[in-house]
């Protein structure tokens, strides 16, 4: 009679072990489930926001959420294709960022150029006229004639102009009258008219015997 | 009395066609002819200086040959004397300069001074105007120790040719005055 209530009590027992194992088994799976769809709404969420531009994430911030999202591998053909669409759209926001950024550096770039004082024709005449060797002068008329859309340039000197009356010396080029200042060491002109190109470059100097 | 009339107007269209051909230039504008020629002169004597000169680079001193004969008319002669001889030779442009390049001394000095007219711009019938310039030139040549072993100075004269000519430049038509140096005929040499 005791073996038998002992017996009793041991599948009583196994009973409730196994009950009670499979229950919260269950409740495992179920949990794991909602974590799941949780997951692959926070992801779906995420990524339509990101393709939607509705975010406040920075580029970064964005690009490292839609890897976490693709590392998860959720294995969801709707995430998958939201993963390729926001990959897209991000790849292309980055491109317009490093451009943006480009623009910007150059900008600022040009800025601090244009802030730095420049060598006017005027100062490579003078510059030129009192280098101390060839040498010297001719890396100032290399750099001097940066200025110029070409070496060939015309240069008209005026000799004398009154009224109408406009007499110059025979036409030379950029070039020629550089190394002319060089070679006769004095400058006795001043800059009557300059034109430009497009490009910012002379085209054509007209300078006046002082 | 026809005749005589005739006569008469073809006189005056003859002196009127010759002063509107001949258009006295006003003397500033002549002045700032006569300047432009004596610069020209003034910058040859700065490329004789560099050509002349043993510092100046072989590329730089052909380059100032190529623009010293440039000022000149094509067939100009260049006078050369010496001390040691009573004949004086000529020679062209740039056969004068390339000598003057190779001469035998370890430094040559070359200094023009009183660059003057002697012959002012004169307008000749074909509209050139031509004149006479003098210049003295010092010639001094030292050897390998410094010392000097030649000196002289010679007096040459040097013609001016000036006439006026149009190019197109950037579509204008520009008038300018074309100087051309003639010959340069070696007056007197003296220590």
């Amino acid at each position: 009679m005791k073996l038998q209530i002992k017996n009793l009590f041991i599948i009583t027992m196994l009973l409730f072990v196994t009950i009670g194992g499979t229950t919260s088994c269950g409740s495992k799976k179920k949990m794991a489930k909602k974590e799941y769809e949780a997951k692959v709404e926070q992801a779906k969420k995420d990524l339509n926001a990101i393709i939607n531009e509705e975010t406040l994430w920075t580029l970064e911030e964005q690009k490292a959420r839609v890897e976490e999202i693709e590392k998860m591998d959720l294995q969801n053909p709707e995430i998958d294709e939201l993963i390729i669409k926001a990959k897209e759209i991000l790849n292309r926001e980055i491109a317009e960022a490093e451009r943006l950024a480009e623009e910007e550096r150059l900008r600022q770039l040009e800025e601090q150029n244009q802030m730095k004082p420049k060598t006017s024709l005027e100062d490579y005449f003078a510059i030129i006229a009192a280098a101390p060797d060839a040498e010297t002068a001719n890396e100032k008329i290399a750099e001097a004639l940066k200025l110029f859309a070409s070496p060939d340039v015309p240069v008209l000197i005026i000799i004398y102009h009154v009224g109408d009356i406009i007499d110059y010396d025979a036409p030379t080029t950029a070039e020629r009258y550089l190394n002319y200042i060089k070679d006769q060491k004095k400058v006795n002109v001043g800059i009557k008219n300059i034109k430009y190109d497009n490009d910012n470059k002379i085209t054509e100097l007209e300078l006046i015997k002082k | 009395m026809k005749k005589i009339l005739l006569t008469l107007l073809f006189g005056i269209f003859l002196l009127g066609n010759t002063q509107s051909f001949a258009q006295e230039l006003s003397p500033e504008r002549k002045q700032a002819i006569d300047s432009l020629a004596l610069e020209k002169v003034r910058d040859l004597s700065k490329y004789i200086k560099i050509v002349g000169s043993k510092e100046t680079p072989w590329s730089e001193a052909n380059r100032v040959i190529d623009r010293a004969e440039e000022l000149f008319a094509p067939e100009a002669e260049i006078g050369v004397s010496s001390l040691t001889s009573n004949q004086v030779m000529y020679y062209k442009v740039r056969q004068y300069l390339e000598r003057l390049m190779r001469l035998n001394y370890d430094r040559v000095e070359i200094d023009w001074y009183k660059i003057e007219y002697v012959s002012d711009l004169q307008r000749q019938p074909d509209g050139t105007y031509v004149g006479v310039i003098t210049v003295f030139q010092t010639f001094k040549g030292f050897d390998k120790e410094g010392r000097l072993i030649y000196q002289d100075t010679t007096k040459k004269d040097i013609t001016v040719y000036v006439k006026r000519k149009e190019t197109q430049i950037g579509g204008r038509l520009i008038g300018f005055w074309d100087v051309l140096l003639g010959d340069m005929r070696v007056k007197e040499t003296t220590h």
